[in-house]
């Protein structure tokens, strides 16, 4: 018998199904959505009624979230994506990583990459500028327990995406730049399109500070791409390193050569404009993966 | 190619039975022989992690196997793939071959975005139509889109649903789950309200429990895949294509063309065009002749030769095509998909930008190339525009392969052909190239 009925239901006219009435469930889970099993879970506890529902639903949200994460702890993250962040003086770089790409290309999880950048900028801000440019590498503890702008803390954002999304997700590095008058930061991600938006995602990402009179925003942005592209270990200092005999290998910046016109080496392309770079710094994308097993015993997931 | 490639990975992974190429039919192996008793099609199972694609293969292989139409294989043989490394390039795919009274399947369980475009552009995976698996207990994900974009993107147009675990859910549920994934569907841009939908748990069919939503739903899917999702067209029965690789002149004959049949049939005296190199000739096929014998009729897979009526030696060359007239065009403008060799399978170390100067390779044919990007450096999978400097005959989803002067650098796969150059943007190229030159000499 249930057997008959359950074959019935896959031969039955899709139209019928398709314009029967909206359900609870169906309402509650549109507006929400929420897993099925959690909204139904959601409108049993609580008698049918939506709004209460939904409300117990976004109180169930955390420790769901939280729960869910603790299942994933163990799942590997090799996907993911670098943001960026700049605003005048401050600058961030995030690595977010996720089981697929999909994910990574989903909204949802650039909501979170947002708030996760906007949390760490503010959060550089409150570092204590020593120098000209001032690079600091934030632990992977403390940018869980750092409080976005709603006073939950980044733990707790990735959780709930965790539990939205059902992908283990981990925070896996972050830094931030700063800057003082004098000098000017520059960031970009690829592959997203140059544009002058604050902030941006992609596999690679790269900041650099520029010491120069004025703003220079194109040479910023092309150097930005050219240490995305050529790879470069450091800037390099003219008097104490030499340049390497095989220019295609060059692993200093200032020898190398110019990534949107190799007639012209760094050196004297910055020469010519008359900027320094102080420093930089490059993400890629699961470049840290390979010592996955330190990682796992430090991540906490979230 | 492609069916080069993936024969070869057949040849790995199923010890025991050989899949043989689909059109030469010339190899003879003492293996169990490749039956092509049934026509042949790929799918691939796409969805969220957690939502049961392996299970389901693995089910799908079980079901099938009772019928003595599969090899059952274990969760852990598909979700444990090997690496393989196929012309240099490491994919990682899991493939999976089964069939149906109907057809015989290639099964890949898509790995993630930039992975399957990866595997597209190398010829190692395709999928002719898709069967996408959601759970019933979550309904769909906030990444399905995604999931269905990647389908968009690389031309599905068939999709069956497959709503798993629907043993730990309720009715109500799963009816909520089917509309919202044909609302989902539709939104799409799929024919929402006609995709077949089957329900059923893949864990019961391989535990053989509960054989009505176990067993039979599983060949509810199958019997849905084999109605819905259209066998795609034999090389057999496209126009006729063949990418011309020697010119000779026969004594008293006239001059002959020779080359392997990429696909179609050739008769005698059929009308044809040859293009390539900034030509188009029109001519008629007088005489086929393989292995120094004369034939009435070609095939697609044949190493022939093909005497042209009324042309001399001088007007063909090389890296030119023959074909049904009107079924291929020469352009110089093109929309590409590229995967860029890491520098561990000897492709690049640094990335490479507009402007750079290459030689493109297709078929028989080297051409010089011009790219210029849509991003000024890319990785791994990006999509470029090419500008060549003479049109080479391209059509859609065409292979190729960038040198530069000493190694290979990308491999690709043609997304879109562009309106062509205007002879000041040709002009242009040259131009660009020259200017650059200078500075470099100056410099």
């Amino acid at each position: 018998m249930l057997s008959r009925q359950f074959f019935r239901s896959i031969h039955t006219n899709h139209i019928l199904c398709y314009t029967s009435k909206k359900t609870l469930l169906s309402k509650l889970r549109k507006k929400t959505g929420y897993t099925f099993i959690n909204c139904k879970k959601a409108l049993e506890l609580n008698e049918n009624d939506v709004e209460k529902a939904e409300q117990w639903l976004k109180e169930q949200a955390q420790a769901q979230g939280w729960s869910q994460a603790m299942k994933l702890k163990s799942r590997e993250t090799s996907q993911g994506l670098i943001a960026m962040i700049t605003n005048s003086n401050h600058g961030a770089l995030v690595e977010i990583n996720c089981e697929t790409d999909f994910v990574a290309r989903n909204k949802k999880f650039h909501d979170l990459a947002q708030i996760i950048l906007d949390t760490v900028l503010k959060h550089s801000m409150t570092i204590q500028q020593d120098s000209l440019v001032k690079k600091t590498v934030l632990s992977t503890e403390l940018i869980n327990n750092l409080h976005a702008n709603d006073g939950k803390n980044l733990s707790d954002h990735s959780a709930l995406t965790i539990g939205l999304i059902g992908e283990n997700i981990s925070i896996r590095r972050a830094l931030c730049m700063s800057v003082q008058p004098g000098a000017y930061l520059y960031g970009c991600t690829h592959p997203t399109p140059v544009n002058p938006v604050p902030s941006s995602f992609g596999r690679y990402g790269a900041l650099i500070a520029l010491k120069s009179d004025e703003d220079k925003k194109v040479l910023g942005m092309q150097l930005c791409q050219h240490i995305i592209g050529m790879n470069p270990i450091k800037v390099g200092d003219p008097k104490v390193d030499l340049p390497n005999d095989n220019i295609e290998e060059e692993p200093i910046m200032l020898y190398q050569e110019f990534l949107f016109n190799p007639a012209s080496s760094i050196q004297e392309l910055l020469q010519s404009e008359q900027a320094e770079v102080l420093d930089f710094i490059r993400f890629e994308m699961g470049e840290t993966l390979e010592n996955r097993q330190e990682l796992n015993s430090v991540e906490t997931c979230g | 190619m492609a069916r080069g490639g993936m024969a070869q990975s057949y040849g790995q992974l199923r010890a025991g039975s050989y899949f043989s190429d689909l059109i030469t039919q010339r190899f003879y192996s003492t293996k169990k022989t490749f039956n092509r008793d049934k026509p042949h099609c790929n799918v691939g199972t796409i969805g969220h992690v957690d939502h049961g694609k392996t299970t389901l293969t693995a089910a799908i292989t079980k079901v099938l196997s009772e019928l003595e139409l599969a090899k059952a294989k274990q969760y852990a043989e598909i979700d444990n793939a090997p690496e393989e490394k196929a012309r240099g390039i490491t994919i990682n795919v899991a493939h999976v071959e089964y069939q149906t009274n109907n057809r015989h399947y290639g099964h890949t369980d898509c790995p993630g975005h930039a992975d399957y475009i990866k595997n597209m552009i190398t010829g190692t995976s395709q999928m002719d139509g898709a069967i996408l698996v959601v759970a019933a207990t979550d309904g769909s994900m906030p990444q399905t889109r995604e999931h269905l974009l990647l389908a968009k993107q690389i031309g599905i147009s068939h999709i069956v649903i497959f709503i798993n675990k629907v043993d730990v859910a309720d009715d109500e549920m799963i009816d909520l789950v089917e509309m919202e994934m044909r609302e989902l569907l539709t939104q799409m841009g799929y024919d929402g309200e006609n995709i077949p939908i089957v329900k059923g748990s893949a864990l019961c069919a391989l535990d053989g429990t509960k054989p009505e939503i176990g067993r039979d739903a599983i060949l509810k899917l199958l019997e849905a895949v084999d109605s819905y999702i259209p066998t795609p067209i034999r090389e057999l029965d496209k126009p006729f294509c063949l990418p011309i690789e020697n010119v000779y002149s026969v004594m008293g004959r006239g001059t002959v063309v020779s080359g392997r049949l990429e696909r179609g049939k050739i008769k005698k005296g059929m009308e044809c065009e040859l293009i390539g190199y900034n030509k188009l000739i029109k001519t008629t096929i007088t005489g086929i002749e393989m292995f120094h014998k004369t034939l009435e009729e070609a095939e697609a897979g044949d190493q022939m030769g093909a005497l042209l009526r009324g042309l001399k030696r001088e007007d063909i060359r090389r890296g030119m095509i023959m074909c049904k007239p009107g079924s291929m065009k020469a352009y110089d403008h093109l929309e590409c998909q590229i995967y860029m060799l890491t520098t561990e399978e000897g492709g690049r170390i640094r990335p490479i930008n507009h402007m750079m100067n290459g030689q493109m390779f297709s078929k028989t044919n080297g051409e010089d190339v011009l790219r210029r990007f849509n991003e000024s450096i890319g990785f791994f999978v990006f999509s470029i525009v090419l500008k060549l400097i003479r049109p080479m005959v391209c059509e859609k989803g065409q292979r190729f392969t960038i040198r530069d002067s000493f190694k290979t650098i990308a491999t690709g796969v043609v997304a879109n052909t562009l309106p062509s150059l205007s002879e000041t943007e040709r002009l242009e190229l040259i131009e660009g190239k020259k200017k650059l030159k200078k500075r470099l000499a100056q410099a």
